[in-house]
């Protein structure tokens, strides 16, 4: 069992406001600090694009944790975006509990993009959870 | 059509070689459905790498690239170039950033290589769903409407004003030059303040590019960046002047903080305390004195006034204190002169020289907290606790007291007016603190000077220079505007009418028509961020390149 967790490669969908988040994601880039392959990102304008459709339906396709990333609170390219991904993403960790998931698998980090280093811990920090946490159970029981 | 997928991956020099191995990527995706040809090259940015892309789509024929290579945010642009000079609309094209935020990033090469691979086999599923975006541009008008008559507005007049570019100056007071005009100098050079101002005013009435309204108000401003309808209201004038702008610009100045707030001050309760500005009027009058006529001794000038109520330093009074001495001692050369202070705001290159050639003979900087004036005979007495803890007391014949800024009344009425917010303070807020400090979350309409937050007259000249820029390089007489092409859309038969797209867009892109029940985004406004689609219930709302079935194709690679 120990050893089965070991293994255990997660798959952790990001998705990355254009203006901040995904550049400050570029910077851990040019600054070559270590990301977990286990990452891939998805770039959208605005993290308020960001459709609680498309986080259900990540999890339902077995993502075992959703990073969310946006522009600080006050810094949006778009004014509020930022605000309403943030009232979204506490109603999402209700709506993911119901699917059957530890809300915790949902996470919103705003990352600014001079925050290379702040990118990288995020995401290894975010990772290293996700591993202790397991495969996502729901992907278990459709793979069953 | 049939679908001719090319994938070109760049090896970056050795950038992505080095980290990603190139061949068994290119071996990974070949056999993927749609793609024709999969071909590796070593530097696709190069001149001669983007005439290898353009020769390769002609070629083959290519519908939809993918190319894998850096980030977009360094090369988006050149690749969509190329694809316009190959034929193929740059928009059926993806990049797939297999360098910053993988071979840069990943320790294993193996690792990286099997990352290179999902990202690529993602950036193909999603170019299937793309479509053709066409270019969008509008006629825009060059004009520029411009609110106050201050420095900040006269000195973009005149950066602006041209035969092709006409200027509406709007000003609310009788008169231009704004708080300039009660200054009889300026610090640190101690020029008089009308050698800024004279000139420039007399250069304002000979342009006949600018049209002046004073005594007026803008009542309306409706419209989009380029193209802004415009109504001016003159005092006791019935009918609105009406006219078109491309552009607008808040130069509306600001106020200082209201003295009945700091009752400790004495303020209107004794006479000889004069705020900031009643001394620069004194002063301008060319005689300081106290009420009885008498030469004042001793003047005590008090700084900080109405900070703590505010919240943050006005960032220029304790340089138009030390502008106040230097007043003083002009006039009443044995006059004793103490600032009270909580901390002294004297940065940038030439201040601390201004402070240390002020201070001296009689002049006091006593740094002091619970600052209180009351009157004592014929005098007034200055209470406060010094830096040690003490109570202490002095007296003196005058107080100055320096008042915090804060905005013009008016400050809510022209941000609803011009469709912007008002952010620390009260000031109207600025779209970021630093990358774009003069425009506003409304795309055509800038804010320079104490409009956007305290300021002195150097920086307040640097912004109105800063947003005249703006506008002189995005509004080009004869040129249209090209606008953004990634827009949101509402569908006519899948929208329900509930209005919850309105409600959340910052820029109200989006209107009710009222016959059809529906919502309608104006494609002009719009910026695409895409909170409407997030929010659209029905799933009528979409955002161009960014629909779900795009963003779903790079999900189910994510996952695998």
């Amino acid at each position: 069992m120990t050893k089965e967790t070991e293994k255990f490669e997660p798959r952790i969908v990001g998705f990355l406001c254009n203006w901040c988040s995904y550049a400050g994601a570029d910077l851990a880039g040019t600054s070559k600090l270590k990301i977990p392959s286990s990452l891939t990102p998805i770039r959208v304008m605005c993290s308020s694009r960001i459709d609680p459709v498309l986080v259900t339906t990540a999890f339902l396709h077995g993502a075992d944790g959703v990073l969310i990333a946006g522009c600080h609170p006050g810094d949006c390219h778009y004014d509020k975006g930022n605000y309403y991904a943030r009232r979204r993403f506490a109603v999402l960790k209700k709506v993911i509990e119901g699917l059957g998931l530890e809300s915790d698998r949902l996470r919103l980090s705003w990352v600014s993009a001079s925050e290379g280093q702040r990118f990288a811990e995020v995401i290894n920090e975010f990772n290293e959870k996700i591993k202790k946490m397991g495969p996502n159970p729901i992907k278990v029981k459709t793979s069953l | 059509m049939e679908r001719k997928i090319g994938v070109y991956v760049c090896e970056c020099g050795p950038n992505i070689a080095e980290k990603v191995d190139i061949d068994k990527v290119v071996g990974a995706v070949s056999s993927l459905d749609g793609v024709v040809v999969v071909e590796k090259y070593k530097l696709l940015c190069s001149a001669d790498g983007k005439k290898f892309l353009e020769e390769e789509i002609k070629k083959h024929g290519i519908t939809h690239l993918v190319i894998a290579a850096c980030s977009p945010k360094q090369h988006e642009k050149t690749f969509m170039e190329v694809c316009e000079n190959a034929g193929i609309n740059p928009y059926l094209y993806q990049l797939a950033n297999i360098r910053e935020q993988c071979a840069w990033i990943t320790e294993d090469k193996d690792e990286a290589t099997k990352k290179a691979i999902r990202l690529i086999k993602a950036a193909i599923g999603r170019v299937k769903y793309h479509s053709s975006l066409e270019k969008k541009e509008i006629e825009c008008n060059p004009a520029v409407l411009i609110i106050g008559g201050g420095v900040a507005g006269i000195n973009a007049s005149l950066e602006l004003a041209s035969p092709d570019r006409k200027i509406y100056l709007v000003e609310k007071t009788s008169s231009l030059g704004g708080m300039i005009t009660n200054f009889e100098k300026t610090y640190p050079s101690m020029q008089p303040s009308s050698h800024i101002l004279k000139q420039k005013i007399l250069d304002m009435d000979k342009n006949e590019n600018i049209q002046v309204f004073i005594d007026s108000n803008v009542e309306e401003i409706i419209g989009f960046f380029g193209n802004f309808e415009i109504k001016v209201k003159k005092k006791e004038v019935d009918e609105p002047a009406e006219f078109e702008v491309g552009a607008v610009m808040l130069a509306t100045g600001s106020n200082f903080f209201d003295l009945k707030k700091t009752p400790q001050y004495g303020y209107e309760k004794f006479d000889n305390i004069f705020t900031a500005l009643e001394f620069e009027k004194m002063n301008l009058s060319g005689e300081i004195s106290l009420k009885n006529g008498k030469t004042p001794r001793s003047v005590a000038i008090i700084h900080c006034v109405g900070r703590d109520e505010k919240g943050y330093c006005s960032e220029i009074c304790c340089m138009y204190s030390l502008k106040f001495i230097r007043y003083l001692k002009d006039k009443i050369p044995d006059a004793q002169v103490s600032n009270f202070y909580s901390d002294l705001c004297i940065p940038g290159k030439s201040y601390q020289k201004f402070y240390e050639q002020t201070k001296g003979k009689n002049v006091d900087f006593i740094r002091s907290t619970n600052v209180e004036v009351t009157k004592k005979e014929n005098k007034l007495s200055i209470k406060y606790i010094d830096e040690n803890g003490n109570k202490n007391s002095l007296l003196v014949d005058m107080v100055i007291l320096a008042p915090a800024i804060e905005p013009t009344s008016d400050v809510s009425e022209l941000a609803e007016i011009a469709g912007i917010s008002q952010g620390d303070g009260g000031f109207f807020a600025e779209e970021h603190e630093k990358l774009n400090p003069v425009s506003t979350s409304t795309d055509g309409v800038y804010i320079v000077g104490c409009a956007q937050g305290p300021k002195n007259i150097s920086d307040t000249i640097v912004q109105s220079g800063a947003a005249a820029g703006k506008i002189l390089a995005s509004l080009i007489p004869g040129k249209k505007m090209e606008i953004e092409v990634k827009t949101s859309h509402i569908s006519e038969s899948f929208c329900i009418g509930c209005k919850v797209c309105i409600s959340v867009c910052s820029y109200g892109a989006i209107t009710f028509d009222e016959a059809k029940k529906i919502s309608v985004v104006n494609e002009v406004i719009c910026r695409g961020c895409g909170n409407c689609v997030a929010a659209c219930p029905s799933g009528a709302a979409t955002s161009k390149h960014f629909t779900f079935k795009q963003i779903h194709q790079e999900l189910l690679e994510a996952v695998k």
